[in-house]
């Protein structure tokens, strides 16, 4: 465990290639307290199971629609505001769609990572 | 013409040369100190990410294949959803600049470090070749100079700037050239709408077959093109009138012929002309697999996004890893403003220039439609207005991926200091330009999509096994990224070099995406399982997932 200090903000693995030692393992194997690993587990399962809920409805509205629109045909001829609704469904709809489960799962995921809901987080 | 680039070219060597003065370290030539606001960054993402395929490409795309091309668009913006949730935050806690960076983090293997830089430079090379290419199209019938010109024209642009100013230069042009290109992009699509008339308005949208020219037409071709004549037709050549019995013609670039107005417009390729009922429809359908086509071209964009190293470096210009998460969402936002419009210049190029699909120049649909509509000032005003917006997307994307390329370079395979990672960029761009001239013919979304497709079955294995899951071990990533990438890579070069075979191997060959993704997570996965990570492994992948505003031993 190293203690606190002022860094240039140059990853460690940059300044190590920098200063040509570039030996195998990192130069400190990562080491985490005890407490804060059981924290981390416990944040990584949490987050893992949001991401999967994401991706699996990321994935149903992209795989999704194009076997929509492959399998209903119909929808070319039906027209919104005299545009056909299959071209709708490409060049409009999936927008509003991906901005909000974007931010469905940013709330998702910052929440997860407050300590306590309502604690003393410093916000920067 | 050229005085439109002007303008995009001096602002972005002027924010170049002022970056200097605060330039110290390797580390202020990569990232630009980090203290830039999640909205400011997700407008640098945006303004990187909008490449000349963006802005030209897919319009191009949707005038010569039809509207199923609008799905590159959706997957382009959809990627930052995958980003979001899988690993904008987390890669941001590693520390590491960049993928090779990140290899050794959180594997660490020097040996995978090398691998690694050596997909950048796949990926960096497959996605810059386009973007130069669009450029020497785009000046080419702007300016009338020939391909090469502008092709050099932008490898000079490119590199001085980056040698004089670094990334943070491109944090700041990157934020201006999305406001830009976002203005330059919607302002005159907005025009070209109400300028057309509702006549041409209601075409747009029931479209019909382009099989006869309804105007005396003159096709300038940019290329060789392959013409099949299916009727008797009289053409007028530089060598005078000619009538053409039906037949195979073969025309040579730079050539121009004059149709008369009712004559049968001659087929090109495979493809069919605009209009038809297969353009029609709203999926991809290169092989007669429509469903397959689309899912694959989805696969690449959504999961690739996560995998370009000029994208990924930009994240760490976000203060924390929080920041870096918000970064990515509001880039979903901004993106999906921008990409509501490459269907409008699609839609209107497909009923006024339909004959850019003979002359092969249909990535210049955008800056050829406000000539086309107004012959006035006003009209050769939006042409400038665009070819510039052109220009700034070329630029932007350009810079960023010579950074990644050169920083791949003279970081990763070979070791380097400040002074030689300041001219690496003139190397790189050099070897960009050289490779460009050849590549007149390609279309600019394919080529780029490919880059897409490597990057989706090398790095987003590697990062999102790297993140998530523990037990994931070198020797695993390694096997796992070279299968990914000759999977994609590997069988693309073949597609290129070789040509597409007909059906569904067109698909297998052409956009690997769709198997190759799966087959390196697949093999990733199943050769860790048979190694024994480090006993640090755990605490490297679990330390991503803790918020740096937490006290934590370093």
């Amino acid at each position: 465990m190293r203690q606190q200090r002022r860094v240039t903000v140059t990853s460690p693995q940059t300044r190590l290639a920098l200063a040509g030692r570039r030996s195998g393992a990192p130069a400190a194997p990562p080491h985490l307290a005890p407490a804060d690993a059981e924290r981390a587990r416990r944040i990584h399962r949490r987050q893992l199971r949001y991401a999967l809920t994401v991706l699996a409805m990321l994935a149903a509205l992209l795989l999704g629609l194009p076997l929509l629109l492959a399998a209903v045909p119909a929808l070319d001829t039906v027209r919104l505001a005299g545009i056909p609704v299959s071209w709708l469904a490409v060049a409009v709809l999936p927008y509003p769609l991906l901005v909000l489960l974007a931010r469905w799962q940013l709330r998702r995921a910052e929440r997860t990572e407050r300590p306590e809901p309502g604690g003393s987080q410093v916000s920067r | 013409m050229i005085l439109a680039i002007v303008p995009v070219l001096l602002i972005t060597l002027l924010i170049g040369a002022r970056g200097v003065a605060a330039m110290r370290t390797t580390s202020d030539f990569l990232v630009a100190s980090r203290r830039i606001s999640p909205t400011v960054n997700a407008a640098a993402v945006s303004g990187e990410y909008l490449s000349a395929a963006s802005f030209l490409g897919i319009a191009g795309l949707v005038v010569k294949d039809g509207i199923g091309s609008l799905w590159y668009a959706v997957g382009f913006a959809a990627g930052y959803v995958a980003m979001l949730t899988l690993v904008a935050a987390p890669m941001r806690r590693t520390g590491a600049l960049t993928v090779p960076d990140f290899a050794e983090a959180r594997l660490g293997s020097p040996g995978l470090r090398k691998l690694s830089a050596v997909v950048v430079l796949v990926i960096g090379y497959l996605y810059l070749v386009p973007q130069f290419t669009a450029a020497g199209q785009v000046l080419g019938v702007v300016s009338g100079s020939p391909y090469w010109v502008g092709v050099v024209i932008a490898g000079a642009a490119v590199s001085i700037t980056l040698a004089l100013g670094g990334m943070r230069a491109a944090t700041y042009v990157q934020a201006f050239q999305f406001v830009l290109k976002l203005a330059l992009f919607i302002v005159p699509a907005i025009w070209l709408v109400l300028q057309v008339g509702p006549d041409t308005r209601r075409d747009a949208l029931t479209p019909v077959e382009f099989s006869r020219f309804d105007a005396v037409t003159r096709v300038q071709f940019q290329l060789d093109t392959e013409l099949t004549v299916t009727e008797p037709t009289r053409v007028t050549t530089a060598d005078g009138e000619r009538e053409l019995a039906p037949g195979e013609y073969a025309v040579e670039g730079g050539q121009t012929w004059v149709f008369p107005a009712g004559a049968d417009v001659p087929r090109v390729g495979a493809a069919g002309p605009p209009g038809g009922p297969d353009w029609a429809r709203p999926l991809l359908d290169p092989g007669g697999h429509p469903v397959l086509a689309t899912w694959s071209v989805l696969v690449a964009t959504v999961l690739g996004t996560m995998g370009l190293p000029h994208i990924l470096i930009r994240f760490h210009t976000s203060p924390d890893g929080r920041g870096a998460r918000r970064t990515a969402a509001i880039t979903v936002g901004m993106l999906g403003v921008f990409y509501l419009f490459p269907a409008v210049y699609g839609l209107l190029g497909a009923v006024l220039l339909p004959e850019l699909y003979l002359s092969g120049g249909t990535d210049t649909v955008v800056v050829a439609l406000p000539a086309r509509v107004d012959g006035s000032w006003v009209g050769t005003m939006f042409t400038a207005l665009l070819t510039a917006g052109a220009f700034a997307a070329f630029l932007a994307t350009s810079l960023g991926l010579l950074l990644a390329v050169s920083g791949a370079l003279s970081h990763d395979l070979v070791p380097s200091t400040l002074r030689r990672l300041r001219f690496t960029p003139l190397v790189a761009a050099l070897g960009v330009v050289l490779l460009a001239l050849p590549a007149a013919r390609v279309d600019v979304g394919v080529l780029v999509t490919s880059a897409f497709a490597v990057a989706a079955s090398t790095f987003c294995p590697l990062l999102v096994l790297g993140i998530w899951w523990r037990r994931l071990t070198a020797h695993g990533a390694i096997v796992g990224m070279v299968t990914g990438l000759i999977a994609s890579a590997g069988v693309i070069g073949v597609d290129l070099f070789l040509g597409a075979p007909p059906g569904l191997a067109a698909i297998v060959l052409g956009q690997p995406a769709l198997w190759s993704v799966p087959l390196a997570f697949a093999t990733m996965v199943l050769v860790s399982l048979r190694g024994r990570p480090p006993a640090w492994a755990s605490a490297a992948m679990l330390r991503l997932h803790l918020d740096e505003s937490e006290p934590r031993p370093r």
